[in-house]
């Protein structure tokens, strides 16, 4: 594998904000997860559940609801009162409509995505049109005192029920009279607590479910205004419920992190009579489990504790595949960290401020395993806030560390670092060309006298840095005029002789290089690239795509390289096309270029392009294994890919010099703690 | 048959109740429960055993009540035979004769003529269903086998009948499979083997909703889980319960399924609500883990078997109502079986860290003492106290009890005193001493002195610390004058470690056994008097001889001999090479009993110290190892078995076997020792009520009584006498007979009434006596007869017996108590 220094960084303290909703795409192949900052991802299922698109957060913006509505256009709305729509190819909010009745509680569309209905603070619920380009106030429905918390279409477009406090009401849509007011709690003897409905669904038969505060789950029939059944699944609150599309099966998310699932289920073996029956509980996640989604074949939650958990239906799958696997995502799938090689800096992104922080270094020397003590210890340079209630989409330090720059939705900023022995200042540089916002990715060359500014339609455009502080563009790289507008730049790292610059299409997933001296098309592949590069001296571009299928295509030479070729053929191992998270970022060793170190959240791989590939028959990770063995056997075990998963969870890998690594871990427990505490419970044996 | 007066070994108690899940009767009456190769019958409302049903040769596994007939019972053996038995009259109908072990059985309602059974099956075992052929007589073969299930459990438990028999459930280790008869389909599911989180998937039991089609599983790891939708192979279901902190013993859902228990060794009952993990009663404190649940069939009550041979029967609200407990199953009897002076209870150890007294003659637990008095705590590997050495005083008015904990090298040690006190009727904890040696304590007595009072009260321990202590009562100092124990004196011998320790009869000597050598000890001095060895092998038990023999000292080693000392010549008077378990002297007598174990059995031998001869000798006593053994002194002198069993005259012999099954020896049969008033009682309540067979049964009683006043019980009485010369007439074989010339004389002869020559005196006599063995004999036919006529009644009129309502009961009974003696004079 190599022998490696490496700095073993666990200071960024970076706490991913929790889960607030989910929407599921009605086709099924995409998620759109809204997170209590504001920030909003869509997750694609056809690519290994890959978080393709994330639109940072607002601090003036919090979503308490999305959804997916007239096809693939994707609405939020939150307690600002707004309904804002998601430019998902420009990855930005567009402007709001004001929803009228004051901070929004919930939104859902109607089964044919025409219609928007929001549960509003005032009691109201309100329908909008979707029409091209917006959305169009349609009218108000029968109002009553109680904020709507939740709201819930029939199937047939015909009522909506809305869930208060103490109460639901069942409305008519067409005369907008309310049709059924039913009491949640009016049979609890003395109920002193209000019992909040969380979450509420109409099913087709007319039955409404309703999850309250009380740890119920309770099914009505609403012409009736009777209580069918009552399932308390938690003595805690049951916050969300989802309904599959078959309406035979329902999960419940609690605030005690717990979530249940609901199956409706023949009394008697192939009898007619039904009936739910709470079948099994899962407990994933440590927080409120405040959004949860029922795909055709998993049950998806998000809680609170930032996880995503996406656990398939085994009855509903027919082979075993990537999908029969339990998925937990709790860290962005891109990276938030970047490194200045040369002067040993790191720079972390937060939501809204930037750390720069140096390493620690140590003059000692160990062997393998021994961890050495520090000289200097690791050093917290300065920290730099964004401006404005925006958060940042992407930042960068330059190789020598000597300039950062990070853009927001609007803005894009570049600062000049002075380190002047333990001082340490910032000055922005000024006049920095306007461009259209925003900036999805910033890259600075390797001897850091320009930088690449990837920007909407995938254009890249390129800035000669000047000393002492400033700047000039230079010019602009567009892609082909035929995938203009529909793509994502995407820059590679590690392109090092000045001008080097690969983009590549999201939506059309085909990546262009507009080199300086070359220009060219990697031929399309079907799923979205989840990091590239480019060696340094091969100019030999890598991407990995989110299906964890690994290219080498030779910018040179216009088409693949022989090794990729022959991974084609061969085929990847299948514990690495099955692993979770998909590669992050991709870097190279000058001093041996047939090595290829690659990392995702779990695991860091040193690909050696010199030795054979492995076979599904063979051990992927064997590197503990050929430890014991001898030196003739460890020969011939060897394959190309020398993994090591002792760094968890890792956000970040680089390679400082030749033998020297950094490693940015950032442990579950750490976060977990600066969490707030969770529902308590009593444990058993504790 | 045993010939009368011979010795049998009688089992008397501590019976495993826990071969199968007790059944209650169909309407809630009676409990029918196994311990060992017996079933009993239990009235629920009066707490009593009525009847013991016996008849297998080996454990019982499995009882179900007949489907088709509520007055019958099945019961399955290891013996490899199921009995069909009327057990409201303890009578087997009929004995199907199957031929291998049977493990478990199980009817059904739906199956006419075939029980289920599990069979072994070289390594595994088998669900089969056994075709009970119809036929006359009593044996019978039940040998047509079809095989329903392979690879299933042996429990009971591993296997439940679905709603209406329409599909079989087994489960094993971590798979389950369901079986539906009509479609003939298998299922299998299997749960993961890994063990994470602590969790362990393997099954512990299975039940059947009744009403819907739900399977509740127990698992290992204190999970209960509820299957659904298992008819698909992939869309199945499963919902789980959890309360159990570790396995679930046995489940149990209520009549209508609404309510399911489980129970396991956290010694609580669960009552769950609708499936529901959120709604659930407990019942706690039940003792022991719970091995089996069973439920009424009008769900009113159901009732608990415990590890530790104990029911308890709770009603459907979840309140404890009685509870069945005779000898209580501890998981290690360290006490040895000591006799408690006043109440003539035997007494040991009882549940962890109490004393149980024991009654002999009614087979109840008279109390329970709490010695530790500590929360015991069910986990495993947790080191408790527990109870190891118990003494009482002649009068049994102090109680000594040494108590330790589990630790081997450094046992924490507690000597308790008690007193009792005659106003609570209970003991009281007069002194606790810690750690009254340094090392485990070996062996603990009193000195027993009637004559000289509470003075001469005195106790020695024996410890493995290499001394005996002797302790002493001293007068407190407080004003109140109570009485504490304090240390008199400590002895040693060359630092062996003591091991046995006892009084002679009249207290004056002391012998204490160190290793290899027996001391004598004067008790008021205590100087060393003499010491006695029998190399090679270290002292196992000592006595001293009593009365008459109270000069020698027996002693026996752990290298097989067996001796007999003389303390006043000091030598060794004679020895035997006999391999003793247990030496146990009389109280009462000088009769000394020694149980040796050599070669997986137990023999008994009963000696005078005088006479090296045994007076006794029993081989083979049983087939377990027998670890322990009491005389228990008999309230008064048992005189029928007095010349031949001189020994037995006094006290009784009781032994505890390593299954801790309580046995005795006596010289009576069976038969009677069954209490005539519950069978009585069982008969009269048995007896199918039809207006006819009431009005019939009151006449023929009122005839029969008519018969006796006129003194026509003579006749009788002849014919019966001579029935035996026409019986063998009749059976022997006509080859071997003589001529008929010669026959027809000695059958004429039969018919005639012989004219007596006796004078008036003597003819009243003996007529007297002949009619009370008439009247018994009388008696005894007409049950035979009354109950071959219930079993013929319970076949034909099976069906509408139990179709009488309570208030129809009512009515026959008022019309059976009026007067119908019209009738004969009709």
């Amino acid at each position: 594998m190599g022998e490696f220094e490496v700095h073993r960084v666990r200071f960024f303290g970076l706490v991913p904000a929790g889960v607030r909703c989910l929407a599921c795409h009605p086709r099924g192949s995409r998620l759109a997860l809204a997170r209590t900052d504001g920030a909003v991802e869509v997750y694609n299922f056809a690519a290994n559940y890959f978080q393709e698109k994330v639109i940072p957060g607002h601090e003036l913006r919090t979503v308490e609801s999305l959804c997916w509505a007239a096809g693939d256009r994707l609405f939020g709305a939150g307690l600002s009162g707004d309904i804002t729509e998601y430019d998902l190819s420009g990855l930005s909010a567009a402007r709001g409509v004001d929803g009228g009745g004051g901070p929004i509680w919930s939104m859902v569309a109607n089964s044919t995505g025409t219609q928007l209905a929001i549960g509003c603070e005032d009691g109201s619920v309100k329908i909008f049109q979707v029409v091209p380009g917006g959305i169009q106030f349609e009218r108000n429905l029968d109002r009553r005192k109680g904020r709507v918390l939740c709201l819930s279409w029939h199937p047939s477009d015909t009522h909506i029920v809305a869930g208060s406090i103490d109460f639901f009401r069942v409305i008519d849509v067409t005369s907008g009279q309310t049709v059924q007011r039913i009491m949640v709690n009016h049979h609890v003897e003395k109920a002193k607590r209000e019992c909040v409905v969380w979450a509420i669904s109409l099913l087709s038969s007319g039955t409404v479910v309703s999850a309250d505060s009380f740890g119920r789950v309770q099914f009505w029939d609403w012409e009736q205004g009777t209580l069918a059944e009552s399932h308390t699944v938690s003595t805690s609150a049951a916050l969300s419920l989802a309904v599959s599309e078959k309406e035979d099966s329902i999960i419940v998310g609690t605030s005690t992190g717990a979530t249940y699932q609901l199956q409706l289920l023949p009394v008697t073996l192939g009898g007619q009579e039904k009936r739910w029956v709470r079948t099994k509980p899962f407990q994933f996640h440590s927080h409120d489990v405040r959004a949860v989604a029922h795909s055709p074949t998993a049950l998806i939650s998000g809680g609170l504790d930032a996880q995503l958990v996406i656990r398939p239906l085994m009855e509903k799958i027919q082979k075993k595949s990537y999908d029969a696997a339990l998925r937990k995502f709790t860290f962005p799938h891109r990276r938030l960290v970047s490194c200045a090689r040369k002067a040993r800096l790191l720079l972390f992104q937060f939501s809204q401020y930037l750390e720069l922080w140096r390493l620690g270094s140590t003059e000692e020397t160990g062997k393998d395993g021994e961890v050495l003590p520090l000289c200097q210890m690791p050093e917290h340079l300065v920290q730099l806030k964004s401006k404005g209630p925006e958060h940042i989409y992407c930042s960068c330090v330059s190789p020598c560390g000597t300039w950062v720059g990070y853009s927001t939705a609007s803005r894009f900023h570049l600062y000049r670092v002075h380190c002047d022995g333990d001082g340490v200042s910032l000055r922005k540089v000024p006049k920095v060309p306007k461009l259209l916002p925003p900036a999805y990715q910033l890259q600075f060359s390797a001897d850091s006298d320009s930088l690449f500014v990837a920007s909407a339609r995938g254009s890249v455009h390129v800035f000669q840095l000047l000393e002492p502080g400033g700047c000039k563009h230079l010019h602009t790289l567009r892609p082909p005029s035929g995938v203009e507008g529909r793509c994502l730049p995407f820059l590679p790292r590690g392109s090092a002789q000045g001008g080097c610059v690969a983009e590549v299409s999201a939506v059309v997933p085909s990546v262009h290089c507009p080199l300086l001296q070359h220009h060219c098309t990697v031929p399309t592949y079907n799923c979205a690239v989840s990091a590239l590069a480019i060696h340094p001296s091969t100019n030999n571009l890598v991407i990995a795509y989110s299906d964890q299928q690994l290219l080498e295509f030779s910018i040179p030479e216009k088409q693949y390289t022989s090794w990729s070729r022959a991974v084609q053929s061969r085929g990847l191992h299948r514990a690495w096309l099955e692993r979770d998270s998909p590669i992050t970022h991709i870097t190279f060793n000058p001093k041996n270029p047939s090595h290829i170190l690659l990392h995702d959240t779990y695991l860091l791989c040193v690909l050696d392009k010199s030795l054979p590939l492995p076979d599904d028959s063979t051990l992927l990770m064997n590197q503990s294994t050929l430890k014991q063995l001898p030196e003739t056997a460890r020969k011939r075990q060897l394959h190309a890919f020398k993994i090591c998963k002792k760094f968890q969870p890792l956000l970040f890998m680089d390679l400082l010099d030749e033998n020297c690594l950094v490693v940015v871990e950032r442990p579950i427990m750490d976060f977990k703690t600066q969490l707030p505490l969770p529902v308590q419970q009593k444990k058993f044996g504790t | 048959m045993v010939a009368p007066g011979a010795l049998r070994v009688v089992r008397c108690g501590g019976s495993a109740l826990r071969g199968a899940r007790a059944v209650f009767s169909a309407d809630s009456k009676y409990l029918l429960y196994v311990s060992g190769d017996f079933v009993k019958v239990y009235s629920v409302n009066t707490e009593e055993t009525l009847r013991l049903m016996g008849g297998h040769a080996d454990l019982v596994t499995g009882i179900q009540l007949n489907p088709h007939n509520h007055m019958q019972l099945y019961s399955c053996s290891l013996d490899g035979t199921i009995k069909l038995w009327d057990f409201m009259d303890g009578i087997p109908i009929k004995t199907f004769t199957v031929g291998t072990k049977l493990l478990a059985l199980y009817t059904l309602a739906s199956a006419e003529d075939s029980v289920f059974a599990v069979i072994p099956k070289k390594d595994t075992f088998q669900l089969v269903s056994v075709t009970l052929t119809k036929g006359a007589g009593q044996d019978l073969e039940g040998k047509e086998l079809s095989v329903v299930l392979d690879g299933v459990g042996a429990s009971m438990k591993h296997i439940a009948f679905g709603r209406e028999g329409a599909y079989v459930v087994s489960v094993k280790d971590v798979d389950l499979q369901v079986y539906f008869f009509k479609r003939k389909l298998l299922n299998r599911f299997s749960l993961s083997t890994t063990k994470t989180k602590g969790g362990d998937n393997r099954f512990s039991c299975v039940v059947c909703h009744p009403k819907e089609d739900c399977i509740a599983t127990g698992h290992a790891d204190g999970k209960i889980r509820l299957w659904r939708n298992f008819h698909d192979k992939k869309e199945y279901t499963y919902s789980t319960l959890h309360w159990h902190h570790d396995i679930v013993m046995d489940l149990a859902f209520s009549i209508e399924g609404t309510r399911l228990l489980s129970g396991g060794v956290e010694s609580v009952l669960v009552q769950w609500h609708n499936e529901s993990s959120c709604q659930k009663d407990f019942l706690p404190r039940l003792g022991s883990p719970i091995e089996y649940i069973s439920m009424s069939s009008d769900g009113d009550l159901c009732c608990t078997l415990h590890t530790d041979n104990r029911i308890s029967i709770i009603n459907s609200n979840l309140r404890f109502s009685r509870s069945i407990q005779g000898l209580i199953k501890s998981r290690d009897v360290k006490t040895g079986l000591v006799v408690d002076p006043r109440t003539k209870a035997l007494v040991l150890n009882g549940e962890p860290g109490h004393l149980q007294f024991y009654s002999l003659q009614s087979d109840q637990q008279l109390f329970s003492l709490d010695i530790v008095q500590r929360q015991y705590i069910h986990q495993a590997g947790l080191k408790q106290s527990d109870l190891v050495k118990v003494a009482f005083s002649a009068q049994g008015t102090w109680l000594a009890t040494v108590e330790e904990s589990e630790e081997v090298t450094d046992p924490e040690l507690q000597l308790k005193l008690w007193f009792y006190n005659e106003e609570i009727q209970s003991f009281e904890l007069n002194t606790r001493i810690n750690t009254p040696h340094d090392n485990h304590i070996t062996d603990m007595c009193f000195r027993d002195m009637d004559e000289l009072g509470d003075d001469s009260l005195i106790l020695v321990t024996t410890g493995r610390d290499c001394v005996f202590k002797v302790w002493v009562m001293v007068e407190d100092t407080d004003p109140e004058g109570d009485v504490s124990w304090s240390c008199d004196f400590v002895g040693s011998y060359h630092n062996y470690q003591a091991t046995n320790c006892c009084f002679s009869e009249d207290g004056s000597l002391l012998a204490v056994s160190f290793e290899e050598t027996v001391t004598v000890w004067d008790s008021l001095t205590w100087d060393l008097k003499c010491t006695f060895c029998h190399p090679p092998g270290n002292i196992r038990n000592i006595c001293f001889g009593r009365l008459t023999c109270s000069k020698y000292i027996i002693g026996a080693t752990d290298y097989g001999f067996l001796c007999c000392w003389n303390l006043l010549t000091c030598a060794l008077e004679w020895s035997a090479q006999l391999n003793v378990v247990v030496l146990q002297p009389d109280p009462l007598s000088e009769y000394i009993a020694a149980i040796s174990w050599l070669s997986k059995e137990s023999s008994l031998f009963v000696f005078k110290p005088n006479e090296p001869l045994p007076v006794y000798i029993q081989r083979n006593l049983c087939k377990d190892k027998i670890l322990l053994a009491a005389f228990v002194p008999r309230d008064e002198p048992e005189i029928t078995s007095s010349e031949k069993y001189p020994w037995l005259r006094k006290s009784q012999l009781f032994f505890l076997t390593d299954t801790q099954e309580l046995m005795t020896l006596s010289t009576k049969s069976l038969e009677e020792r069954l209490t005539p008033s519950s069978k009585q009682l069982a008969v009269e309540e048995s007896l199918p009520v039809t207006p006819f067979s009431l009005l019939l049964g009151k006449h023929r009683h009122q005839q029969a009584q008519e018969d006796t006043d006129l003194g026509k019980l003579v006749v009788h009485n002849k014919q019966k006498q001579a029935s035996p010369a026409v019986k063998e007439l009749l059976h022997t074989p006509a080859h071997v007979l003589p001529s008929a010339s010669f026959l027809c004389t000695i059958f004429i002869n039969s018919l005639l009434i012989s004219k007596e020559k006796k004078s008036a005196e003597e003819v009243a006599d003996e007529v007297e006596m002949e009619s009370e063995k008439a009247e018994d004999d009388s008696d005894e036919e007409d049950i035979t007869a009354m109950e071959q006529e219930d079993t013929s009644h319970m076949e034909l009129l099976g069906e509408m017996t139990c179709k009488l309502s309570k208030s129809q009961e009512k009515e026959l009974r008022k019309i059976r108590k009026m007067d119908y003696s019209w009738i004969s004079a009709l």
